[in-house]
C-alpha cells in the first residue's frame, strides 16, 4: 500500500511541476521536462501542508492529500489547455523522446551510476533519518506533527537550548510528514527522486557538450563525492538546496546566453525554492544581482524594466524567506528566534573574514581532510581551468559563468561565516560547498580543451559513417561545437530544447545555448 | 568496432576513477559495505523498532529502557535529569560510546521529557538516569534537596553535546 501511494504521489508531482513548467511557458527536451516536472512538483509538496498550518487547518491525511490533489488538479489546466490546442500529440512530444539513442559505451557508466543509485535509495527506504541535525529539529517536529496533526506540537515544549533545529525550514518537516502519512514511518524517500532527477538532468546536460565518455566520467566524479552521497540518503537541507539552487543558476546563465525572459523569471522561481529550503541562500543569489544587470543593461533596457524584472526575479526569493522567518518563526511558534542576535557584533574587525577565506581553502578545497570529503573534483577542475587558461588563454562565456557563480559560492559563504559566526566553517560552510559541486561539472563541461576533445572522439568516431561537409565530418548530434570567437554552440539536436529549429533566438549561428525551445510556436505551426 | 573501442575505453576509465587514491578507499568502505548490508538487510526479520535500535545504537537502547521503566512504574509525568556529557568524557572516560541525548532526541526517541543539569526545567526532575561501563541505572528523585545534591555533585561538569 504504501508503494502505491508512493507512485500516485509521484504522478501528482509530475502533474503539478508539468503545470507549473506550462505557466512558464518553457517547452523543454522530454527529460528536462520530467526531471524539472519531479523537482518543482516536490518542491510545491513541501510548501502546501506548511500553507494548510499557516491556515491553521489540521494537518491530517485528508487534508495533506486532498491539498497536493487539489493542487495537481488546478495546475493541470494549463496541461489541459495545452492538448486542447495542440492534441495529445503536443504533450506525447514533450514528455516522450522522439527518438531515445544510446550508445553501448555509455551503460558501463549508467550500471555504476545505477548501482549507487541503487544503493542509495535503499538506504533511503531502509534506514531511519540520523543526522543530529535532523532529529534534534524537523524530523522530531515531522514525527510529533504526524501524531498530534500541527507543526507546532508537543515537542516545542520541551527543553531546546541545546539545539536550534527546531527553527530551520518547513521543507524538511512537510515532506517527512507527508511519507509518514503516506505510510513510510522513517520517512526520507522523497530525497531519492531528488537525487534521481538531478542526476538525470546533469547527464542530459552535459551531454549537450561533451562526449558521452567525459559525461561519464564527469558524472561519476560528482556522484563519488563521499560527502555529498552520503547526503542523498540522509535528509537534511543541503543537497535538496544544492539542487534548486544549481537549476535556478542553469535558467539564469541560460537566459544570460538567449535572452529569453521566460527563462529568467523560471530561474528565480527555482532559486526562490532553494531559499525556502535553506534561508541564507537569498544572500547568495543577491550577489548574482551584477551580471543580471549587466546582462539586461545589454539588451538595452531601461532602468525602471529592470528594476521590475529585477523585483519580479527575487520575488520567489523574498516570499521563500519572509514566509517561514518573518512569518511562522515569529508569529506562530512558541519560541522566537533572534536572527539579529546571531550578527557578529564586530564587523569592523575583517580579519576574522580573511580567516575564513584562508580556512575554506585550506581545510575544506585541498587538505587530506578535503580529499575525504570530496575526493578529487575540485582538483580536477583546477587542474583544468589552469590547463584551459595557460594554453587556451581563453574562456567561452558558458564556463565564464560557471567561473563566475564558483567564485561568488566562495565569497558569498566567506562572507556568511564571518557575518553569521553559527556558520560554522566544519558543518555548515562544508555543506554549502556542496553547491559548488555541480557549478564545477558545468564549467568542466565548457572546458575548451574537454569540449576539442570531444569534438576529435566525435570526429573519430564518425568519420566513415557520415558524408563529409566542406571537407570536413560532420559533428556527432548532442554535442557542441567551438566556434572561432570561442563560444559554444549547440549542434543539431542539442539543447534542452527540442531541437535546433526550435531554438528560436538561440539558433547556432548565434553562437548561443539555451535550455528552452523558447518558443517559437510560431515556427511549431510552420 | 570503434563503438567496442569506446567501450573499452569507458571500462578503463571507470576502472582507472575506482582505484585512484582515496576513491578506492571510499567505494570499498561505503558503497561496496553497503551493498553487502543490502544483502542482509532485504531478508532480515527486524521490525521498526528493531531497526532503529541497530541504527541509533546504545544511547537509543539505552532511552527505550528508561521508557519501559517509566511505563512499568506507570509515572504519570516523568522527568528524566541525565549526567553531563563532560562527566562522562572527563571522569568515567567512556564518551562517546556512552552519551547522554540532549532533551529534544530523548523527546524524539521517548516522547518523555528529559532535562540537563543547566536546563530551566531542571527542577522538575524526578527521575536521574546514571550510565556507566557497567549499566544503566535509574534513581528516583524524590526530594528538592536530594535534586539540589545531585546537581551540587555535577556541577563542575558543564553539560555539552
Amino acid at each position: 500500500m504504501p508503494f502505491l501511494v508512493y507512485l500516485l504521489l509521484l504522478i501528482l508531482y509530475l502533474v503539478s511541476g508539468l503545470g507549473i513548467l506550462q505557466l512558464f511557458g518553457l517547452r523543454l527536451k522530454p527529460a528536462y521536462t520530467i526531471t524539472l516536472s519531479l523537482l518543482l512538483g516536490i518542491a510545491l509538496a513541501s510548501f502546501l501542508p506548511f500553507l494548510l498550518q499557516l491556515l491553521y487547518i489540521p494537518l491530517t491525511g485528508f487534508t495533506v492529500f486532498g491539498v497536493l490533489t487539489l493542487a495537481a488538479i488546478l495546475l493541470s489546466i494549463p496541461t489541459v489547455l495545452r492538448i486542447r490546442r495542440e492534441g495529445p500529440g503536443g504533450l506525447r512530444t514533450t514528455l516522450v523522446p522522439a527518438h531515445f539513442q544510446v550508445q553501448p559505451y555509455e551503460i558501463p557508466f549508467w550500471v555504476i551510476i545505477g548501482f549507487l543509485i541503487f544503493v542509495s535509495v535503499w538506504r533511503c527506504y531502509y534506514l531511519p533519518p540520523t543526522s543530529r541535525d535532523a532529529l534534534s529539529g524537523p524530523e522530531a517536529i515531522a514525527e510529533f506533527a504526524y501524531r498530534e496533526h500541527t507543526l507546532i506540537n508537543s515537542f516545542f515544549k520541551v527543553d531546546l537550548w541545546s539545539t536550534n533545529n527546531q527553527f530551520k525550514s518547513p521543507f524538511l518537516i512537510c515532506l517527512q510528514l507527508i511519507y509518514k502519512l503516506a505510510g513510510f514511518p522513517f520517512g526520507q524517500v522523497w530525497l531519492s527522486p531528488i537525487f534521481i532527477g538531478l542526476i538525470v538532468f546533469l547527464y542530459n546536460a552535459l551531454r549537450e557538450k561533451v562526449h558521452p565518455i567525459i559525461v561519464g566520467i564527469l558524472l561519476l566524479l560528482f556522484i563519488m563525492t563521499p560527502e555529498t552521497y552520503a547526503y542523498t540518503f540522509m535528509i537534511l537541507y543541503d543537497y535538496s538546496n544544492m539542487v534548486y539552487m544549481f537549476l535556478g543558476l542553469y535558467f539564469l546563465f541560460a537566459y544570460f546566453s538567449a535572452g529569453d525572459k521566460r527563462n529568467f523569471y523560471f530561474a528565480g522561481l527555482l532559486i526562490g525554492i532553494a531559499t525556502y529550503i535553506r534561508s541564507e541562500t537569498l544572500a547568495l543569489a543577491l550577489l548574482f544581482l551584477p551580471p543580471m544587470i549587466i546582462a539586461q543593461r545589454r539588451e538595452k533596457l531601461p532602468w525602471k524594466k529592470i528594476a521590475i524584472s529585477g523585483l519580479l526575479f527575487f520575488l520567489p526569493a523574498f516570499i521563500g524567506y519572509y514566509l517561514p522567518n518573518g512569518v511562522y518563526i515569529q508569529h506562530y511558534l512558541p519560541v522566537h528566534y533572534d536572527v539579529g542576535a546571531l550578527v557578529n557584533s564586530n564587523l569592523g574587525d575583517v580579519s576574522p573574514l580573511f580567516k575564513r577565506y584562508g580556512d575554506i581553502v585550506n581545510r575544506l578545497l585541498v587538505s587530506g581532510f578535503a580529499i575525504k570529503l570530496w575526493c578529487y573534483i575540485f582538483f580536477v577542475t583546477a587542474a583544468l581551468f589552469v590547463a584551459e587558461a595557460v594554453f587556451v588563454r581563453r574562456f567561452t562565456r558558458e564556463a565564464l559563468n560557471w567561473l563566475y557563480a564558483i567564485g561568488i559560492l566562495y565569497v558569498g559563504l566567506g562572507l556568511l561565516g564571518w557575518v553569521l559566526p553559527v556558520v560554522d566553517l566544519n558543518d555548515t560552510t562544508k555543506r554549502g560547498m556542496f553547491k559548488m559541486l555541480p557549478l564545477c561539472l558545468m564549467y568542466l563541461a565548457n572546458n575548451t580543451l574537454l569540449i576539442r576533445l570531444s569534438q576529435t572522439v566525435s570526429r573519430w568516431e564518425l568519420t566513415p559513417a557520415l558524408p563529409k561537409v566542406a571537407g570536413k565530418p560532420a559533428l556527432a548530434a548532442g554535442r557542441s561545437v567551438l566556434t572561432r570567437s570561442g563560444k559554444t554552440v549547440a549542434a543539431s539536436g542539442s539543447g534542452p530544447g527540442k531541437g535546433a529549429s526550435a531554438v528560436g533566438k538561440t539558433a547556432p549561428a548565434s553562437g548561443k545555448t539555451t535550455p528552452a525551445t523558447s518558443g517559437s510556436r510560431r515556427k511549431r505551426k510552420k | 568496432m570503434k563503438s567496442f573501442l569506446l567501450m573499452l575505453v569507458s571500462f578503463a576509465a571507470i576502472f582507472i576513477i575506482l582505484n585512484a587514491g582515496y576513491y578506492k578507499e571510499w567505494f570499498t568502505a561505503k558503497p561496496v559495505q553497503y551493498w553487502s548490508d543490502f544483502l542482509k538487510e532485504k531478508d532480515d526479520t527486524l521490525d521498526q523498532a528493531g531497526i532503529l535500535r541497530e541504527r541509533y545504537g546504545i544511547v537509543y537502547t539505552i532511552c527505550m529502557r528508561v521508557k519501559d521503566v517509566m511505563a512499568k512504574k506507570k509515572v504519570a509525568h516523568p522527568v528524566i535529569l541525565f549526567e553531563p556529557n563532560s562527566y562522562y568524557r572527563d571522569s568515567l572516560h567512556v564518551y562517546p560510546n556512552i552519551h547522554a541525548p540532549e532533551p529534544a532526541l530523548f523527546y524524539y526517541y521517548t516522547g518523555l521529557e528529559g532535562v540537563w543539569t543547566n536546563s530551566p526545567d531542571v527542577a522538575k526532575a524526578n527521575f536521574l538516569v546514571r550510565m556507566s561501563k557497567k549499566g544503566i541505572q535509574l534513581d528516583q528523585i524524590t526530594s528538592p534537596q536530594q535534586l539540589q545534591h545531585v546537581l551540587a555533585f555535577y556541577k563542575k561538569y558543564p553539560p555539552s553535546l
